[in-house]
């Protein structure tokens, strides 16, 4: 048996959307237990009070990572056929920026804010209300944006691939980043405290 | 050394352990290279015998009429060769990118060449790297030229009710296809006539394709 099931056959569209939505579950439960729900503490990411958020997210990228690095190492998993989406570098990282501001105005990334829902927060509402909204826009004025939209096109690349190095090395380097980033979080707490405090 | 570690805070013992996966996966590299595997060759060899892997032209030309689009036709030859005629709804993959292409395991995959050389050789491409219904066009192209766009009427001199009701049907696929009918070579097979200039159909692009992108990722 090899992963990912549902590219090799294993079962269909109609179970997809089932296990979709048993995975969304889980992940919206999980999202919440963890303090995913609050906006304050999405936003407190940006103010170094509470670095909650940035090392769950972080701690959750290297665990996925070294998971499908050894899963592809013994052979249960095909890497190749894991789906992600096509880089065109200059028009992300705009929508990268957008994203970030609206995270901090908002409170919330599009998918805390529907677990933000969950729990009856209204600002929450509000946040996808107007997220939709953008949707919308983005839609009506997509043809005359779609130059810059497909522009600076790479294609599907992966960092081992742009820096022609092992998959491995990068492996090793995001997560020498994770746990330097940890210890900074960790270090920008105590500093936010201690000027807290020291007021 | 284990004692030290156990008393560490879990935290830190979950640094040290991605650490340490770290420099492993470091020496390991690549973990996996995607052009080599491993084939059953008795499960290909029984496939091979047992699947009807072959489909005919007639029935494509059936789907392509009735805008049936559960398949995914690939026309495996020659960039220049398809773009001066393909069967339409067909969209051109060469053999050595079949496997980086989009076509998913899932998909009906139908392949098709000039003959079936160059098919039944991307059909085990397929097959060995688990693609799960993958067929070929039986004879290919040239089946395609000779049977559907221009097909030679096989009608006796005295035609009866059913060949009559054939010949029209294969007439008017072949009109569809924007080629005709070609006169009885039955006769004087060295009288053949010239096969008319086959355009390359305006291409179909189909809207699948980008419904699938958006429907991926999160």
């Amino acid at each position: 048996m090899t992963a990912p099931f549902y590219k090799f056959g294993l079962f269909n569209d109609e179970v997809s959307f089932i296990i979709a939505f048993v995975l969304g579950l889980a992940f919206g439960f999980v999202f919440e237990r963890g303090g995913f729900g609050s906006g304050r503490m999405l936003a407190a990411q940006f103010y170094f009070t509470d670095m909650r958020v940035f090392k769950v997210m972080f701690t959750a990228i290297v665990v996925a990572m070294i998971g499908l690095f050894y899963l592809n190492w013994i052979g249960f998993i095909d890497l190749s056929l894991i789906y992600f989406g096509d880089t065109y570098i200059m028009p992300q990282i705009v929508g990268g920026l957008i994203l970030g501001v609206g995270f901090v105005i908002g409170g919330y990334c599009p998918g805390t804010s529907t677990v933000a829902i969950a729990t009856g927060r209204l600002d929450a509402i509000v946040y996808l209300l107007g997220g939709a909204f953008g949707i919308f826009v983005f839609g009506e004025v997509f043809p005359y944006i779609s130059d810059f939209f497909y522009s600076t096109p790479m294609g599907r690349i992966t960092l081992p691939e742009l820096f022609g190095i092992d998959h491995g090395i990068i492996l090793l380097a995001v997560i020498l980043l994770a746990i330097a980033g940890f210890t900074g979080a960790d270090w920008g707490e105590k500093y936010m405290k201690s000027k807290k405090e020291g007021k | 050394m284990l004692k030290i570690y156990a008393a560490l805070p879990p935290r830190k013992r979950m640094g040290i352990l991605a650490i340490i996966l770290g420099i492993f996966a470091a020496f390991i590299g690549n973990p996996s290279d995607a052009t080599k595997t491993t084939v059953n060759i008795k499960e290909i060899a029984l496939m091979a015998e047992k699947d009807a892997n072959e489909i005919n032209v007639n029935d494509i030309a059936d789907w392509v009429i009735k805008g049936k689009m559960d398949y995914r036709l690939i026309d495996l030859r020659e960039e220049s060769e398809f773009n001066e005629y393909n069967i339409p709804t067909s969209e051109n993959i060469r053999v050595h990118s079949l496997l980086n292409s989009d076509l998913k395991r899932n998909e009906k995959i139908i392949l098709y060449s000039e003959d079936d050389l160059l098919a039944s050789q991307a059909w085990f491409i397929l097959k060995a790297t688990n693609y799960k219904s993958v067929y070929i066009v039986d004879d290919g192209m040239e089946a395609w030229k000779e049977d559907v766009v221009l097909p030679t009427c096989k009608c006796d001199t005295n035609p009866t009710n059913e060949q009559k009701e054939l010949h029209a049907k294969r007439e008017e696929v072949a009109k569809f296809f924007g080629g005709a009918m070609q006169a009885d070579g039955g006769n004087d097979i060295t009288v053949k006539k010239d096969l008319p200039k086959l355009k390359a159909p305006t291409k179909v692009t189909l809207k699948r394709t980008r419904t699938k992108k958006s429907r991926e990722g999160c």
